[in-house]
């Protein structure tokens, strides 16, 4: 018996190093396969217009300039985009937090009547797709004279019920005990909400503001129909501008494209961990 | 101070408390709803009842009602059917391989594999990348002109074909960026899903003598279901939105193979400037999206969800 259980498990082990090898494998090529594409993109900004044109490419460069870089920040609107763009994504970020976090604390620490009700819509419209309200909405913020400005996208960004949703999970579940104990010392409700609520809440909100950055620093559709004039675009529609200005540059427009994701990639590495941290969070408790 | 008396101030001091927990309730409640009604919830009425009429967007006043005219128009042209099935066809080129892939990568970085940080960022990176870029990347890479992919591909065959250029390809193609593009955010649900399994479930079944396969499909799966179906869904509902991929790299073309729902409803709205028919698109889309979720919801959605 016990002789039978060894020899299966020696079995068991040498399958399992054939399948670790494997995993190995296959996890690393498709690793390299996803960089391909970054690697094309960084050595063709790196590369002399004649050589990112010839017929033949090349992966590795025989010539390095920064040409193209010194090009854009000299000669396009581009650090107007990326300064739009920053603009665009920390005001909504910042709203969304302030807003979204005080909805989902009176959702869930304060009893008052409608809240359910209220809660119900809020959640519902999350089966809206977005291209339902974009007409619409152009109206509703032409009506408000907010075409071609930085608030014409910010602030429908900040009517997104994403942060609502999940602040509202995560605050469902901090103990009620937290706010009592404030409440007896007399702490007002925008205390227990500033002081307690807030900083135990620091990973989902900071989740929240990663995903809220990358989505607003990304946006495509919607500025590409509020935003009318090139000096209030936003990155993503500046590079379609240089794609289309500087129609036989790539290495041009990779260089833009490079330094319009260096912000977020160099956030990404920095939260990477929050993040799944924050999801795993979310998984146990939704 | 009669028992009585007492306990009758109590009831009044809960009554201000109530009040007072009612008051700060909406307060609190106020600054969202406003951005909501504002930008979501008003724009949502309007735009149902825009696709009733021909709508003037200069002089709303004078549009023309139409009843259910540009539904039943709508349900008449054949580049609405295009476009529909079009979309159709990238969801079903998307959806699964993006939800099976995710989930391989997630299991397969949640082994004890070497550099696995490494791989988790390089697997998720393409994610922030705006779609501009993605397009414009991937359009470049794939050229007959200049790109390295039709220039090794010359080695080995006669006319490599034209990726964007040809109407069976271009879909396809599209489907791939996507994948390349957002598997990221499938990948980052699916392995945070997979860390909270508990490894004694694992543990228990290898006493039991459970193979890999046993495992995957008895603990796995079962254990992962509710990231599975949310993966599911929330790719379904991106997906059928499909927009920028189109327009940035192929424009609808070649022969309106890449035509896209929302494509087709930008292009009504802001070149045709038909706003009703637009919003009444945009209601159909709405529908569809809603049947979707509830069979979603109804046959890979958990029983407690």
């Amino acid at each position: 018996m016990s002789e039978a259980t060894a020899n299966g498990r020696r079995g068991i082990l040498s399958n399992a190093t054939t399948r670790t090898v494997a995993v190995h494998v296959g996890l690393y090529a498709v690793a390299i396969l996803f960089m391909v594409p970054y690697l094309y993109m960084i050595s063709l900004s790196l590369q002399p217009q004649e050589i990112a044109i010839s017929s033949v490419p090349h992966l590795i460069p025989p010539e390095f300039t920064l040409a193209n870089y010194t090009e854009l920040l000299s000669g396009t609107l581009i650090l107007q985009w990326v300064l739009n763009t920053f603009i665009v994504a920390t005001t909504a970020t910042v709203l969304v937090l302030i807003v979204d976090s005080m909805i989902a604390f009176s959702l869930t620490r304060l009893n008052w009547p409608g809240q359910s009700i209220l809660l119900t819509i809020i959640i519902g419209s999350f089966m809206v797709p977005f291209y339902v309200n974009l007409v619409p909405l152009f109206t509703t913020v032409s009506d408000l004279g907010l075409v071609s400005s930085l608030f014409g996208v910010i602030l429908p960004a900040v009517a997104n019920p994403l942060g609502v949703f999940l602040l509202y999970q995560f605050f469902r579940d901090i103990p009620e005990e937290y706010g009592e104990a404030a409440r007896l010392d007399g702490f007002s409700n925008f205390q227990i909400y500033s002081r307690i609520v807030l900083p135990i809440s620091r990973p989902i909100l900071s989740a929240l503001a990663i995903f809220m950055f990358v989505y607003n620093w990304n946006q495509f559709v919607w500025p590409v129909v509020v935003l009318q004039n090139q000096a209030s675009f936003t990155l993503p529609l500046g590079l379609v501008i240089l794609r289309d200005t500087f129609t036989f540059r790539p290495g041009l427009f990779m260089a833009s494209g490079i330094i319009a994701s260096l912000p977020l990639f160099v956030l990404f590495l920095l939260l990477q961990d929050q993040i799944i941290e924050a999801v795993q969070f979310q998984g146990t408790t939704g | 101070m009669s028992i009585r008396d007492r306990f009758s101030r109590t009831e009044a001091t809960e009554g201000s408390l109530q009040r007072r927990e009612t008051v700060d309730g909406i307060l609190f409640a106020v600054p969202y709803m406003v951005f909501f009604c504002v930008f979501l919830l008003y724009p949502l009425l309007q735009g149902l009842y825009m696709s009733l009429f021909e709508w003037n967007p200069l002089f709303p006043a004078q549009s023309e009602f139409l009843g259910i005219q540009n539904y039943a128009s709508m349900l008449q042209d054949p580049a609405f059917w295009n476009a529909l099935v079009n979309t159709v066809y990238f969801v079903v080129l998307t959806v699964p391989a993006m939800v099976i892939f995710g989930l391989a990568l997630a299991l397969g970085v949640n082994k004890k594999v070497i550099g696995r940080r490494y791989l988790r960022t390089i697997y998720f990176s393409p994610y922030i990348l705006t779609v501009s870029i993605v397009g414009i990347v991937w359009s470049l890479f794939l050229s007959s002109g200049f790109g390295p992919i039709n220039y090794y591909l010359g080695f080995i065959m006669e006319t490599p074909p034209n990726w964007l250029g040809s109407s069976a390809l271009a879909m396809p193609v599209l489907a791939v960026v996507t994948n390349w593009w957002l598997l990221g955010f499938n990948f980052v649900i699916l392995l945070a899903a997979r860390q909270n399994v508990p490894e004694r479930l694992y543990e228990a079944a290898r006493l039991d003598g459970a193979g890999t396969w046993r495992a995957f499909r008895d603990i796995t799966l079962p254990q992962m279901r509710n990231a599975i179906a949310f993966v599911v869904i929330v790719q379904f509902i991106q997906q059928f939105q499909v927009f920028g991929q189109p327009y940035v790299m192929t424009d609808g073309g070649p022969n309106n193979s890449t035509m896209t729902l929302v494509y087709y409803l930008y292009n009504a709205a802001f070149s045709q400037q038909r706003f009703g028919y637009a919003a009444a698109v945009g209601y159909l889309l709405f529908g569809l999206l809603v049947v979707v979720s509830y069979v979603n919801y109804r046959y890979i959605g958990s029983d407690s969800a």
